[in-house]
């Protein structure tokens, strides 16, 4: 253990401090960006139906979207110190074509930050419409900060618009390094993702309520506005995501090989679900659907799929990369049936009942499909950052030509730090939602307001 | 214009670190104040005031920092890499710095136990001490001339105790308390309390001394450390900059001394912003002195033109909602 921590190199802590801020971002951005919306829509029907209980969850959550905002703040704070400090050889190099998604989610960034804090503001010293007029900056400073950030993403998995002379980069077309094939799935992709996730995540939290005995006008329409949201938008990830993987096929096919575990080129290849892949190529475990990945990819069982083993060992992801890619990627396609299958469920109901389920069945899955959604954002991009391996920049340069020449004990120690830090942090973060949580369940049984206890980052009360 | 636009680029990475430096120096301050407070009971009042300062503009100020960490890296990668290479350890613990003092801000709101509370107050202020000199620390370490070009050129721990670093540093901390005292006093006086006013009046007084030792200090430190720097910032392009900073950090003094409550917090900006502008002009056009001109280390023009777009959407769109957000933050004040 000490020998690691002194002797070893910068690259395994390097890359596990990456992954553990990253993992943890990510958990933030579904809420982060697409809860305004959400909040937005709870808001209209408020306004619209002079609804009051349908303002005051719009309230709530602005705050809940508020303090969720500083904490993704602040991790996204930590992710942009952390491509200097452990990856300053790629961000020499390629940070002028890298960066350029990242100066757009910077100014996304910023217009989030002052339109957030005005919201917040608003709710006791604007116009009703004033408000809600403000608020609608908020959606597409999200979807603007989430294009930079997909964008930077899919220039790695797919760089475009440099020209590179003498590992030198000489000249970029601005246009062709944003837009680089990766960005027209993955932006989609992810964009549905969160909002589903946003959507299912607050659904949750309702759902639980139900279970313990809520049945009122309050915790239905909490429930049905984010579940509908999130039920809408489920068939179509089926399909953007069924594109997403096709199109790797010819993008990244080293990664589709690996999501598919598959070792030989080959026609009639068979669709692996679960199971492990060995140094030789053998499936262990795992259930083998003849033919299905050929008949998926190429609408034909002679449709001939890439294997790894076409690829040079040290330019395709490594027997464990490949198995925690297709595991990961699996485990995705998994959740995602789930849900779509919770989706329908909820739909039947809705439109041939015309009122919301009332089966414990389906609120206990709905319960569950938070933390599902939440679990399927993260193993989609575990697909992805795995499946790319062992490149940063994809069959332009490797995770190891990238990684800091500052000595491992130092990254090992900054990645014990920031473990620390981060559970302090997640602490700080549940412990104020509870009791956010707490006081309005107090305030709506006994129909009494409490004196405010101040959010932090939020307006002076 | 190939000339032109790559010196906007470097003054808009310069705009982004004054911005900080004022705007998150004025927070830092704050959070130094909150420190040295005293106990429980004797500090009651004026954390509370501090609390009432901070809470709205937190956010929009840690936002400079990103833009300017963004600017650097895609508008100038090589200034970028060559920084963090050197001066990765004092990046990270400024980092580290950052996040606890955002972190136990929030927590000291939600905490019960006396204990806890207290605790998270003395994290609070100990890091907001840290991060401003750490932060500082980095740029007096470029100034002195040793960081290397990609990669160090001598050995690390050098650089970090570098004399102009730990100068650096230490001129940010009590500019900091200096403009955190001086905002806090105009905060005071707006609730009405004139024991909290004479309270930050006496302390801005006291941090503006410290401010101008240290600052001398400093300017013999690198007179000692960059010969060049140091002769730039006092008969070259840093000069205006450079007596800005010597004429209004003791005008404030006086003002504040005397209860003159005219022109301030607009002489304590442009004392603090000066400081840096001093030394960004004195070395420019190197962004490492001696090694990396702007010319050299910028992106190609693309890129360039794409950080001038994206500067000046940012000015037209967050201009007015800025301006929105402190329109209702003083109506709110006014009506309490």
């Amino acid at each position: 253990m000490a020998a690691l921590w002194l002797a070893g190199e910068a690259l395994l802590p390097s890359r596990i401090q990456m992954a553990f801020t990253l993992a943890t971002h990510i958990l933030l951005v579904p809420l982060g960006v697409a809860m305004p919306t959400l909040t937005l829509l709870m808001e209209g029907i408020g306004i619209w139906r002079k609804d009051a209980v349908a303002l005051k969850i719009a309230q709530r959550w602005s705050v809940v979207m508020a303090v969720q905002f500083a904490v993704g703040a602040v991790t996204g704070t930590i992710l942009s110190f952390e491509f200097g400090i452990l990856w300053p050889h790629m961000m020499g190099r390629f940070g002028a074509a890298f960066g350029l998604g990242f100066a757009i989610e910077g100014l996304a960034f910023f217009v989030e930050a002052i339109f957030i804090s005005i919201y917040l503001y608003g709710w006791k010293r604007l116009s009703p419409r004033a408000h809600f007029l403000t608020g609608l900056a908020l959606p597409p400073a999200g979807l603007l900060g989430a294009f930079g950030v997909l964008s930077a993403n899919s220039w790695m998995n797919t760089p475009g618009g440099v020209t590179i002379d003498a590992g030198r980069l000489v000249s970029v077309d601005t246009m062709a390094a944003l837009f680089t094939p990766a960005l027209g799935y993955e932006f989609w992709h992810f964009l549905i993702a969160i909002y589903i996730t946003a959507g299912f995540v607050i659904a949750s939290v309702y759902a639980v309520a139900w279970l313990r005995g809520r049945r009122d006008h309050y915790q239905r329409l909490a429930f049905a506005v984010p579940f509908t949201v999130a039920a809408a938008l489920t068939p179509v990830q089926l399909v953007v995501g069924d594109l997403s993987a096709r199109a790797l096929v010819q993008d990244q096919p080293a990664k589709f090989a690996a999501m598919e575990i598959t070792w030989a080129t080959r026609d009639h290849n068979p669709e692996v679900v679960g199971g492990l892949i060995d140094g030789s190529g053998a499936i262990h475990l795992g259930l083998e659907l003849p033919s299905l990945d050929s008949i998926l990819v190429g609408y034909s069982p002679n449709a001939v799929i890439r294997g790894l083993s076409s690829f040079a060992p040290d330019a395709r992801p490594s027997v464990v990369e490949s198995n925690i890619a297709h595991l990961a990627f699996d485990l995705m396609v998994g959740l995602g049936t789930v849900g779509a299958a919770l989706t329908a469920w909820y739909a039947w109901v809705v439109l041939r009942r015309r009122r919301l389920p009332d089966s414990a069945l389906f609120y206990r899955l709905a319960a569950l499909a938070g933390v599902g959604s939440y679990l399927a954002v993260e193993s989609g991009w575990v697909t992805t950052e795995v499946g790319r391996q062992p490149w940063i920049v994809y069959g332009v340069m490797r995770v190891s030509d990238a990684v800091t020449d500052a000595p491992a004990a130092f990254v090992w120690t900054m990645l014990s730090v920031l473990v620390i830090v981060y559970a302090l942090i997640a602490y700080f973060f549940i412990t104020l939602l509870l009791k956010l949580a707490a006081r309005w369940r107090r305030e709506d049984a006994t129909e009494t307001q409490e004196p405010e206890i101040r959010v932090p980052y939020g307006p002076p009360a | 214009m190939s000339a032109v636009l790559p010196n906007l680029i470097a003054l808009v990475l310069l705009l982004g670190i004054t911005a900080y430096s004022t705007a998150g120096g004025v927070d830092f301050g704050a959070g130094i104040w909150d420190l040295l407070a005293g106990g429980r009971a004797t500090g009651r009042e004026a954390r509370h005031l501090i609390d009432q300062a901070m809470a709205p503009v937190w956010e929009v100020n840690n936002v400079w920092l990103v833009l300017s960490i963004v600017v650097c890296w895609t508008g100038f990668p090589v200034l970028f890499q060559s920084a963090f290479a050197s001066l990765y350890l004092l990046f990270a613990l400024a980092l580290v710095g950052l996040v606890l003092r955002g972190a136990f801000f929030a927590f000291r709101h939600i905490a019960e136990d006396p204990r806890t509370h207290r605790a998270a107050d003395v994290v609070f202020g100990v890091s907001s001490i840290l991060t401003p000199f750490f932060f500082a620390a980095c740029l007096g370490a470029i100034a002195s001339g040793r960081v290397g070009l990609l990669q160090p050129s001598t050995p690390v721990w050098e650089i970090w105790f570098s004399p102009m670093a730990i100068g650096f540093g230490l001129v940010s901390v009590a500019a900091t308390a200096f403009s955190g005292a001086v905002f806090l006093v105009g905060d005071a006086r707006r609730t009405g309390s004139s024991e909290l006013t004479t309270y930050f009046r006496r302390r801005a007084v006291i941090a503006a001394l410290v401010l101008i030792a240290t600052g001398t200090a400093a300017l013999g430190v690198i007179g000692f450390q960059n010969p060049a720097l140091f002769r730039a910032m006092l008969t070259g392009a840093g000069l205006p900059f450079a007596l800005v900073t010597m004429l209004a950090t003791p005008l404030v003094a006086f003002l504040v001394w005397r209860g003159i409550y005219r022109f301030y917090r607009v002489l304590t900006v442009g004392a603090v912003g000066s400081m840096v502008f001093a030394w960004a002009f004195a070395q420019s056009p190197y962004l490492l002195p001696g090694q990396l001109t702007i010319a050299q280390a910028v992106a190609p023009q693309a890129t360039q033109v794409l950080l001038l777009v994206v500067t000046v959407s940012l000015v037209v769109v967050v201009g007015p909602a800025l301006g929105l957000l402190i329109y209702l933050d003083q109506r709110t004040r006014l009506v309490e």
